[in-house]
């Protein structure tokens, strides 16, 4: 980290071109407004030829040399229809996104490090467009997602951007844009959604051992429930060294499908104790990497069913469990200060 | 199972490997019409690769690494070197262009290796015109332009398996918007002289040669192609009448019969010519000729007005021209056909020239004109009165006239003459030309031979008359102190025909034209001239159009001696007003009001119309809840008709733009409304 930091203070005496761009394309975009609905109009669309344009200007330029110094009326005929044709693609590729409406969904909240999928609406009403192009303004040009959207109709794109930190984050300013028909030009339009995406802190991985829970008294419904079926509901993450007799099977083959780990049935822990995923459990790491652990645990918690509470500084979630209650301890985490 | 149908495979071709193999395709239609201009080797190098390419292609496998086609592209350059001796002028240059497109598609990697293959693309199409504009290269480079298109839509078609077809309809449709800015261009833009570099002699095709020796006309005559076409807009003239003269051919080694001089700019002198009686008028479109000259209807004593290229008149009443020509000439000029040229005055070179004749050259007939000569009735005759003796001789003495009179002079060249003028007696103009020179300048009379064209078909619809290069033909001139010089066409006294219904030498057609001929007698002629008027109109609208052209229509403005810088200023002119046309609709576009806010609008007035305060923040859905309170059930049709607005502005279909047909639902039903509520 400290290197990448030195490198982000040093950038614009290293490479003070990139820089002073980068600096102007800040500056740019904030004047544009938040808009979760973009109608892409004359006034937000950006068109200029393309490298492929400026060798096609030259290709016409041979021609009309070679038409004039040979004298060959057909020549001037190909090279006019060249131009001609060049010329109308220009409006063309303004065209197919003249008009176009662009719509954001609201964004599902999402953990940092994993990608967030942006849903973009396109709507048309006018003809058919092809060959639309979507992307993150940072994103690299190969990260292009294409759709055609048919006459009056309309299609979904999806763009997904990696959040590397959590907290609430701005959704990224897309790019969309469009070479269609010949290349010769780039139309494109730059958009600032409104929408705002939660993300969580990126959970350890591998999770830590939960901390050790505490009996609870209060807690009426899970000892009912082991004094009623007799038998211990209680489960917990697969440690190394547990017998195998312990592995919950029907339970460790769902789990395992969707990506997580074997469990066992806690013994040691009854399932009238309660879980407490306390900020003091994690001492001697920094902060972020705490919060890292909190979010794994409560995935963990959250998937062995027990009931968990979150404990961090200013911040009390009781115990409980279901996906309410995980979505408010992982909110939690992703905005404590 | 490994095998599969074709057309299954077809169908379960990947897209790249069918673009590819698309690409592929269009290359070699537009390669293929090259061939014949083409070395071996590169047919074969280029045929070997596009193959492999497209195998590549179907099977998917990789590329060839890189070195492999810059090898290639060497061992080219090198063969080029070999064959043509040098890299630059038109068919090296073409068979560079073609091995580099062919090489090309073996680097097919990144998107822009594929445009240079499209740009390429072009390049080649332009270079197929430096050596032919039929209107059918133009059709079949027309297919080429489209499928070069269409592989570029296709690759911006990033989503899906678009179809060739709707690639192709989306390249057409680009192509045709694009035909008012070329037809604009195509008029408007100036045509300017080569801007360096003068066009090479023998690009254009044969047409009059600037030498004779016996047998070069003979192969001639069965080119059927078209030299030039004439019109005569006041009144016609006869087959018999029209000599177009070329190069005037005086010089003699005893084989080859040469002009005096055949260099531009040629002598200030001119021998005096004297015209008498009415002038003929006549136009003329000439086709590109591989010699600097015009063929002008004798005799013709000013110079035509030609566009960026200088005539002079020739001392023997030729016309030379500055350069040669690449597009066709079309020119208006006044002929006499009585003339008197050097009438009284021949200097002593020109009589020394005119009566030159190598040693040892045709001594049988030299001395056959000796013993013509002292025939009692020609003793004291005048050069006429022997010239006519001479046709006499021809006509009656079994001279025939044969387009296929085999060789002459095998044995000693210089005994040509004495094979045809004595022995043989076979022959076609040329023979007959040359021989009555040759026994003219043995009597003593200055003689020459003259060549051009003579004759034109029938005029078509709009007056043009065909002269094709089989009208190719040669006569001589002998000189009379009191008449000037002579024109002795020798073939019309042994083929009047020839002359008289100027019917031109026209070869035995092949086996479809005469299967053809036996259908339908007619057909065959009528196909033809239907192609030549359709020809025609081609080159006069399309090939012909030049400068001067393009000055007569700026002069039909109101322009006075326009010149092309009037012609370039229009063109910007016309550009710049058509771009502020574009510049002030976008304006007016801009400023348009939002589609939204005028719907608004409307809505907020027919609301009011009901008495409803219809306030401009107030979206549709609080409107719709007034209505519903003021007016109850009966109000209810219009409530949901706003609320149906409320979902196309804001809900998740929502509509870029405004429907009209909504707005005018709801004027009906607003003043449904008012009708069905306003007090009786």
């Amino acid at each position: 980290m400290p290197a990448a930091a030195l490198r982000a203070r040093f950038q614009p005496l290293l490479h003070p071109v990139v820089a002073t761009r980068q600096r102007f394309r800040a500056w740019w975009q904030q004047r544009l407004p938040r808009t979760d609905t973009q109608v892409l109009t004359q006034r937000n669309i950006y068109i200029l030829p393309s490298r492929a344009g400026l060798m096609f200007g030259a290709t016409v330029i041979v021609l009309l040399l070679a038409s004039i110094n040979y004298q060959l009326n057909l020549g001037y005929v190909l090279t006019f229809l060249l131009a001609g044709s060049g010329l109308v693609s220009m409006h063309l590729t303004h065209n197919t996104l003249r008009g176009l409406t662009l719509q954001l969904r609201p964004p599902k909240p999402s953990f940092a490090g994993s990608p967030v999928v942006m849903d973009v609406t396109l709507g048309s009403t006018g003809p058919a467009r092809y060959g639309i192009g979507l992307r993150t303004e940072s994103g690299s040009a190969d990260s292009l997602t294409w759709i055609n959207v048919e006459a009056g109709g309309q299609a979904h794109a999806q763009v997904s951007f990696v959040p590397l930190r959590r907290g609430l984050h701005a959704m990224p300013v897309l790019t969309v844009e469009t070479r269609f028909p010949l290349g010769l030009f780039r139309a494109w339009s730059v958009w600032r959604p409104a929408a705002t995406v939660l993300v969580y802190p990126q959970p350890e991985h591998p999770p830590a051992p939960l901390p050790p829970s505490h009996t609870s008294p209060s807690d009426t419904a899970t000892a009912r429930r082991v004094s009623d079926g007799g038998e211990v509901e209680g489960i917990r993450n697969y440690r190394r060294g547990d017998p195998l007799k312990l592995v919950v099977w029907k339970k460790a083959a769902r789990y395992l499908e969707t990506g997580g780990d074997l469990v066992s049935r806690d013994t040691s822990t009854a399932a009238r104790h309660e879980l407490w995923l306390d900020w003091q459990h994690c001492a001697g790491l920094p902060p972020e990497e705490r919060l890292s652990r909190l979010a794994a645990w409560v995935q963990v918690a959250e998937r062995g069913h027990a009931r968990h509470g979150l404990r961090l500084p200013g911040l009390e979630i009781p115990p409980a469990h279901g996906e309410d209650h995980q979505r408010r301890c992982l909110e939690g985490l992703a905005l404590w200060q | 199972m490994a095998v599969s149908s074709p057309s299954f495979r077809r169908r379960s071709l990947p897209r790249d490997a069918r673009d590819t193999l698309f690409l592929l395709a269009v290359i070699l239609w537009t390669v293929l019409p090259h061939v014949g201009h083409l070395p071996p080797w590169c047919i074969a190098l280029t045929g070997l690769v596009l193959v492999w390419r497209a195998h590549l292609a179907f099977t998917n496998a990789p590329l060839p690494p890189r070195w492999l086609p810059i090898a290639a592209l060497a061992t080219a350059t090198a063969l080029t070197l070999l064959s043509f001796r040098t890299l630059f002028g038109k068919d090296p240059g073409v068979t560079m262009a073609v091995v580099l497109m062919a090489l090309k598609t073996l680097e097919l990697r990144a998107r822009r290796d594929a445009f240079v293959v499209f740009f390429l693309g072009f390049f080649l199409v332009l270079t197929h015109f430096l050596y032919s504009q039929s209107i059918g290269v133009a059709a079949a480079m027309l297919v080429s332009v489209w499928g070069l298109l269409t592989a570029l839509v296709l690759a911006h078609l990033p989503v899906g398996q678009p179809s060739l077809k709707q690639a192709g309809s989306l390249a057409l449709r680009t192509a045709a918007l694009g035909a008012p800015i070329m037809v604009l261009l195509f008029v408007m833009f100036p045509r300017i002289g080569p801007l360096w570099g003068v066009p090479q002699a023998g690009l254009a095709g044969t047409g009059l040669s600037n030498s004779m020796n016996l047998g070069s006309v003979g192969e001639l005559a069965v080119d059927e192609r078209i030299a030039m076409r004439v019109r005569f807009p006041d009144r016609s003239v006869p087959g018999q009448r029209l000599y177009f003269r070329g190069p005037v051919l005086t010089r003699f080694d005893g084989v080859l019969w040469t002009p005096l001089s055949i260099d531009y700019p040629l002598p200030i002198r001119t021998d005096p010519l004297v015209t008498t009686g009415a002038g003929v008028r006549y136009e003329i479109t000439l086709e590109p000729a591989s010699l600097p000259l015009l063929p002008l209807l004798e005799a013709t004593p000013d110079a035509p007005s030609l566009d960026g290229i200088e005539a002079r008149r020739r001392e023997d009443l030729g016309w030379a021209l500055s350069r040669l020509t690449r597009d066709r000439l079309r020119f208006t000029a006044v002929a006499f056909p009585e003339y008197q040229l050097n009438q009284g005055t021949l200097t002593d070179r020109q009589r020394q020239q005119t009566l030159q004749l190598p040693d040892g050259v045709a001594p049988r007939t030299r001395a056959w004109a000796e013993a013509f000569r002292a025939r009692p009735d020609l003793v004291s005759a005048t050069p006429a009165q022997l010239a006519a003796a001479l046709f006499r001789h021809i006509r009656t003495d079994q001279y025939t006239y044969t387009l296929t009179p085999g060789v002459y002079g095998e044995a000693d060249s210089r005994a040509a003459i004495d094979e045809f003028w004595l022995d043989r007696k076979q022959g076609f103009c040329e023979h007959f030309a040359a021989s009555f020179v040759v026994v003219m300048r043995s009597l003593g009379v200055p003689a020459r031979i003259v060549t051009g064209y003579q004759g034109a078909e029938a005029p078509d619809g709009e007056g043009w008359r065909v002269v094709r290069h089989s009208n190719a033909h040669a006569w001589a001139e002998y000189w009379q102190e009191d008449l000037g010089w002579v024109r002795a066409d020798p073939t019309a006294a042994v083929a009047p025909d020839r002359i008289f219904s100027s019917r031109n030498l026209r070869p035995t057609p092949g086996f479809a034209g005469g299967a053809l001929a036996t259908l339908s007698p007619d057909l065959l002629p009528q196909l033809r001239s239907l192609w030549e008027s359709l020809d025609n109109r081609w080159n006069q609208w399309v090939l012909n159009y030049s400068r001067g052209q393009q000055l007569d229509a700026l002069a039909r403005l109101g322009i006075e001696s326009p010149s092309w810088q009037d012609l370039a200023k229009l063109l910007v002119l016309t550009l710049s007003g058509l771009a502020l046309v574009g510049v002030a609709w976008a304006w007016w576009d801009r400023q348009r009001q939002d589609p939204w806010q005028r719907q608004a609008a409307a809505v907020a007035g027919q609301l009011r119309r009901l008495g409803l305060p219809a306030l401009p923040h107030q979206p549709p859905r609080q409107l719709a809840g007034e209505v519903r309170e003021k007016f109850g059930p009966p109000g209810e049709p219009l409530a949901a008709l706003l609320m149906v607005a409320e979902h196309q502005r804001y809900g998740r279909a929502a509509l870029a733009r405004p429907s009209r047909a909504w707005l005018a639902t709801l004027r009906t039903e607003a003043r449904r409304l008012l009708r069905t509520t306003s007090p009786r």
